[in-house]
């Protein structure tokens, strides 16, 4: 029955691959969040697995990389979205191999459906972050997703509020400088710029779209990490776009963004850590309002 | 005779700096050169200006290599690519502003966008730099 498609692939398929498990779709107003850290993906065996479910394109980009660590951390960014991405499909699994990619009109990655007419799922989205030490992938159906992660620790070279003059909003830069701590003003910055990142990417209409000082996005008081999306310009607020900041692996801030399905609804983010092939665990479930 | 004469001035400025447009290598092909004949000076200029200056390159170099703390082994050319080397949005950010400060320039996000490897870099510098009024 898959011959038909593979026989329309180019590349060779005659190696057997681990079984993948399959997944529930994601609910509405849901994000799947996954997540792979790099140090525990030591078999080179299973890397090697990995390079073989890349399309010559991604394997050559990785190989694009400068130095074996920022390769590494490629080959999973690539692996996490096509093992991830395949596991969803209800109908007894899908080659990860078989997965085709194209850009939108932007530039932003999307699955390219066009191989699965006959596949009555409806149509992931995703988006992928990953720094030096952890690669992500955000899943959602229906709604775009966007999602960013940063190193908690990360140093800034130059000086917070000259960063935040230049490129965050007047309202945010006010925020900053009323933070004493010059530690906690570094981590409210980093935290500012995953989600502003993580709405950027949601968007999928590249940065020039929404430059950064052309929105707010503002802390709501008394509420569970949640977040309102505001116009430089007219300081109005929309209920479009659903943030969430959360914590991970005790090192990294993942901001998560989507488009609100209009059920304005809290938005729910399940977070699993995964080594594709090898392990799952739950790590945590998050409601944002 | 004075028209032969007003022709042949038209060639001597460019002359030093289309040996430099040769070195850079198989990008400029001959036809090019017949543009030469009939283009403005303008866009002689802007021919020219693609091949930033070896030392320019260096110091983007160093910047790059300082923001995104890479090893001295890490292999690195002026082609290459930001993020290619590791750079996320705001190593890019970090690395424009420091080349500002090195250079004493002034950069628009928009050229900042657009600025994705080390030779980008300094050719975008070398033409702001040119672009300065005299001290």
């Amino acid at each position: 029955m898959r011959t038909s498609i593979m026989s329309q692939m180019q590349r060779s398929f005659s190696i057997e691959l681990p079984k993948l498990v399959p997944l529930q779709l994601p609910s509405r107003m849901e994000t799947h969040l996954w997540y792979v850290i790099p140090d525990e993906v030591k078999s080179t065996s299973l890397l090697k697995q990995y390079s073989q479910l890349l399309s010559p394109p991604e394997n050559d980009k990785v190989l694009q990389m400068r130095g074996d660590k920022l390769q590494k951390n490629a080959l999973l960014a690539r692996t996490l979205v096509r093992t991830t991405i395949a596991r969803y499909q209800t109908n007894n699994g899908v080659d990860p191999r078989t997965l085709m990619f194209k850009k939108n009109m932007y530039g932003k990655p999307e699955v390219d459906w066009q191989n699965y007419k006959n596949c009555s799922d409806p149509p992931l989205h995703f988006n992928i972050s990953h720094t030096d030490s952890l690669v992500a992938c955000g899943v959602t159906l229906h709604v775009p997703v966007g999602i960013d992660l940063e190193d908690k620790d990360r140093k800034i070279k130059h000086d917070v509020l000259t960063l935040a003059e230049r490129f965050y909003s007047t309202d945010e830069v006010t925020f900053l400088s009323t933070i004493p701590d010059p530690e906690v003003q570094r981590k409210e910055f980093i935290k500012l710029w995953t989600l502003k990142e993580a709405y950027v990417k949601a968007l999928g209409k590249g940065f020039s779209a929404a430059p950064f000082n052309t929105f707010t996005i503002q802390f709501k008081a008394g509420t569970n990490g949640g977040y309102n999306l505001c116009k430089e310009e007219t300081k109005k607020c929309n209920r479009d776009w659903k943030f969430g900041l959360l914590e991970l692996a005790d090192s990294h801030y993942a901001a998560v963004c989507i488009e609100d399905d209009q059920a304005r609804a809290p938005m729910r983010v399940i977070v699993r850590k995964t080594i594709p092939f090898v392990e799952d665990e739950l790590i945590s479930e998050s409601k944002f309002l | 005779m004075a028209s032969l004469s007003t022709t042949s001035l038209s060639f001597k400025a460019p002359s030093t700096r289309i040996s430099q447009v040769l070195k850079k290598g198989s990008s400029f092909q001959s036809v090019t050169f017949g543009r030469f004949t009939s283009s403005t000076s303008k866009s002689l200029r802007l021919q020219i200006s693609c091949a930033a200056k070896a030392e320019t390159v260096q110091k983007v170099s160093d910047i790059v290599k300082e923001q995104l703390a890479l090893t001295a082994d890490t292999p690195l050319t002026a082609e290459s690519k930001f993020t290619a080397l590791g750079a996320d949005s705001l190593d890019t950010v970090e690395i424009v502003m420091a080349l500002e400060e090195k250079f004493n320039i002034s950069v628009e996000e928009s050229d900042a966008q657009n600025i994705t490897t080390i030779q980008e870099a300094a050719d975008l510098i070398e033409d702001l730099v040119q672009k300065k009024p005299a001290a």
